[in-house]
């Protein structure tokens, strides 16, 4: 059952920095675009990408097993990754829970 | 007039208004004045309304009337309706309906007239009384002369006499009632001209003479038209039909008969009551992925207004019938279904009825069912017995196909309502027969796919759950509806060494991926604990396996031990499980980080005593992000209410009553896969250990699909 959900990346290029700022709800039905405009962003010369997660309303578990994906290809494939942490609490919760916000490369809240 | 929010207003208005000071003169004009007078504003403000739209005769009346309310008061005139004859610009004269109101404004006086022109009206009025008098002096004169009026009407008219006899008809009427002549009608007894209809209201009561228009008038009431619909008994044709009566008074002013208009508005009335079904009938369709369910709402569906039987059968590879639902509105009616069909061969005849529509992909339509029709169609006399008890008066049976396959058909029967059915009703009934034909093909193809994704689920989860001596367990498993894979959650429960392991877990993806990610890890905890108690040990046994996956393997799981009265638990990015005691329904444990993800993660664990009574749930992310009707989330707080409320309940009642919350406030099906396991420590010492794992093994067949 598809929900229409606002779901949005709004990519930033600076040189070879690149912002993807994700706002609505990052579930089974939206993963794969993220996948799609992070490969994107490396393949087109990106070697610092940062997802802004502060728009984030809604996370499930395949919204965080893309995030460990995308953590591990940047370091398989040598670029740099760094996420802004949520400001939702329901998405903010499924990163705690997991023990995500340990152990992926977020920034200290209030930077992006 | 002073405010501009009041011409604001009366600038819109529908009414015709005219405000004039108290010398008569035009101090306000609104468009729609202008368009009933033809009079644009800026000729009318400041004219005297005597001479702007005053008829000569009514002058000096109206300037009289006004100088008399300025000295005394009186003013018979105003703040009522009034009928009168106005004058246009171009000088004809209209009748009007106008309402005065005198208001005083700074000590002076301000008349407001609302108008409309009531022409039409009039002139419609003034065409009844012409054919009323016309009809009246034809009854009295010549009946040629009458039928010079009406006659060449196509609508049917009738009059009928103070006796309630039919006294005039026209030929459309005579065809309408199927009479030759005026005077045979006239000799036929009123009631048993209604005898030959069965006469239904729109609401489906019946209807006696005594609530006919006609009848009513001649009775000094008033009644408005009604509208009936009639099944003549000898040929079955339904018609709808509206009835409008007016009375003929004489010269007294009493009701000396009445005039009905018949007109025939079953058309109309087919057209409307078409779509409604076919919308009542989509909506069915599209609310369950059940085919059985759906076609027995669509037979319903068509009961009694379409038919008063409906039956819906699906055919085989082999050809033969299948009945799916059967439907009639009275269900000691249904009984005689059952009955009959014992007799219904299993491969019907390819000549005839079912059996041809079934060969040829053709509708048959037998309008009118014969006793000998069915005395052909009886294996034995009781057969004969239950065939006339039916009634049938007419058979129509249409295929449910895709294309030129045919997947069953859909018969309706005509019985006690009279009426015979005809290529319209057949038409009426393919549509919704080929609407169900894809509906079913849809539950066809999903059931079977989602039979291989249940066959692998099935060989993912125990077969059985265990019986855990002074526990009760029970657990549930919804899978995702909208990808009919296989899932990633998962749940066990084992004995090893007088204690028992619990886990529950989360493998993310879908597909076969996903099954052989849960088999590894449920695997290696079980295998594990063979040497390993520790459940946060576990955990960290799994996450390495997982990492020495090629893809990226990630999984949530919860892993709990169960020695005596105590639970050891640790958790891995998963839910934490909630304990239910009588206090209410609380979180316990730590939160630990997901397994297979991380590159140095560690757990602990967390050890509670289980109080007598006191339950564990754990549960997958599929019951706190299922989604409500609003796009609400689930969410735990809703989830530790519902449970709070089930506190009482046996591990069993907590499954059902949790599955039953989250059906309620989920809009659709499962969007994620939704698993949740009881553990509750039994109250007493004596409950019987093999009750509470028939109820868990019952439960969990039950939520199942």
């Amino acid at each position: 059952v598809i929900r229409p959900t606002n779901f949005e990346i709004t990519s930033v290029r600076q040189g070879r920095e690149c912002i993807l700022s994700i706002t609505g709800e990052l579930d089974m039905n939206t993963v794969a675009s993220l996948a799609e405009q992070v490969g994107d962003a490396v393949e087109s010369g990106s070697t610092a990408v940062t997802l802004d997660l502060r728009g984030l309303t809604f996370m499930d578990s395949s919204g965080l097993r893309m995030l460990i994906e995308v953590n591990d290809q940047s370091r398989r494939e040598g670029w740099q990754l760094a996420l802004t942490p949520p400001t939702e609490e329901a998405a903010a919760m499924v990163l705690q829970v997991t023990g995500a916000d340990m152990e992926l490369p977020f920034k200290p809240s209030g930077q992006s | 007039m002073g405010t501009t929010l009041t011409e604001l207003i009366l600038d819109r208005a529908h009414n015709a208004v005219v405000s004039m000071d108290e010398r008569g003169v035009v101090t306000y004009w609104n468009p729609s004045a202008e368009r009933a007078f033809g009079i644009g504003r800026d000729q009318a403000i400041g004219r005297e309304v005597a001479d702007l739209i005053i008829p000569d005769e009514l002058r000096e009346t109206h300037r009289s009337g006004l100088a008399r309310f300025l000295s005394d008061g009186t003013g018979p005139v105003l703040n009522r309706r009034i009928e009168l004859t106005a004058i246009k610009g171009d000088g004809s004269e209209f009748p009007v309906e106008m309402t005065i109101t005198a208001l005083p404004d700074d000590e002076r006086w301000t008349f407001h007239a609302f108008v409309q022109d009531v022409s039409e009206r009039v002139a419609s009025e003034r065409e009844q009384r012409r054919l009323v008098d016309e009809l009246q002096r034809a009854l009295h004169g010549s009946q040629r002369r009458f039928d010079a009026i009406v006659g060449s009407l196509t609508d049917p008219v009738t009059v009928r006499d103070r006796s309630d006899r039919i006294v005039y008809a026209n030929r459309a009427a005579l065809e309408h009632l199927g009479f030759e002549s005026t005077d045979e009608l006239a000799g036929t007894p009123p009631a048993d001209i209604m005898a030959d209809y069965i006469v239904h209201s729109e609401d489906g009561a019946a209807v006696a003479m005594d609530s006919i228009p006609s009848v009513r008038l001649l009775r000094g009431e008033q009644p408005e038209s009604l509208l009936i619909r009639t099944v003549h008994r000898r040929t079955g044709v339904l018609r709808w039909n509206l009835l409008k009566s007016a009375p003929v008074l004489d010269q007294t002013g009493a009701v000396e008969a009445t005039i009905t208009i018949i007109e025939d508005v079953t058309e109309r009335q087919r057209a409307e009551r078409l779509s409604a079904f076919l919308a009542q009938a989509g909506d069915v369709l599209a609310s369950s992925l059940d085919y059985a369910q759906t076609l027995r709402n669509v037979a319903q569906l068509a009961v009694p207004d379409i038919a008063d039987w409906c039956a819906v059968g699906l055919v085989d590879a082999d050809g033969d019938h299948i009945q799916v639902a059967v439907a009639h509105v009275d269900p000691d009616r249904l009984r005689l279904a059952e009955q009959l069909r014992e007799y219904e061969p299993e491969h019907p005849d390819p000549e005839r009825g079912l059996g041809l529509v079934f060969a040829t992909g053709q509708r048959v339509l037998y309008p009118d069912v014969t006793d000998e029709v069915l005395a052909a169609a009886a294996v034995d006399d009781r057969h004969l017995e239950l065939l006339r008890a039916v009634g049938f008066r007419s058979v129509a049976i249409v295929p449910m196909r895709i294309g030129a396959r045919i997947l069953g058909a859909m018969t309706l029967v005509s019985a006690e309502s009279g009426r015979v059915l005809d290529e319209f009703d057949c038409d009426l009934a393919e549509q919704v027969a080929s609407r169900a034909a894809v509906a079913i093909e849809n539950a066809r193809l999903y059931s079977e796919r989602s039979m291989i994704a249940h066959t692998l689920q099935q060989s993912l989860l125990p077969d059985e759950l265990p019986e855990i001596s002074g526990y009760e367990l029970a657990a549930m498993y919804l899978p995702a509806i909208a990808h009919s894979e296989v899932g990633g959650d998962f749940y066990d429960a084992w004995e090893v060494g007088g204690e028992w392991m619990l886990i529950v877990g989360d493998v993310t993806g879908k597909g076969v991926q996903a099954a052989a990610l849960t088999s590894l890890v449920r695997h290696t905890i079980r295998a594990a604990s063979e040497y390993e108690r520790s459940p946060a040990a576990l955990l960290s046994i799994a996450d390495r396996i997982l990492k020495k996956q090629r893809a990226t393997s990630i999984c949530t799981a919860l892993c709990m031990r169960i020695e005596s009265t105590r639970a050891v638990l640790a958790v891995g990015g998963h839910p934490l499980p909630v304990q239910i005691s009588e206090a209410g329904a609380t979180p316990v444990g730590d939160h630990g980080p997901l397994l297979g993800g991380f590159a140095s993660p560690r757990w602990t664990n967390h050890s509670l005593e289980l109080a007598p009574g006191t339950a564990l749930v754990a549960y997958t992310d599929g019951i706190t992000d299922a989604v409500g009707a609003d796009g609400e989330r689930y969410g735990t707080t809703r989830l530790l209410d519902t449970l709070t409320h089930l506190r009482n309940r046996s591990a069993a009642g907590l499954i059902d009553g949790l599955t039953s919350a989250l059906k309620d406030f989920q809009t659709g099906p499962p969007a994620d896969d939704t698993a949740a396991l009881v553990l509750r420590r039994a109250r007493a010492t004596h409950t019987g250990a093999s009750d509470s794992e028939n109820m868990a093994t019952r439960v969990r067949e039950a939520t199942t699909r």
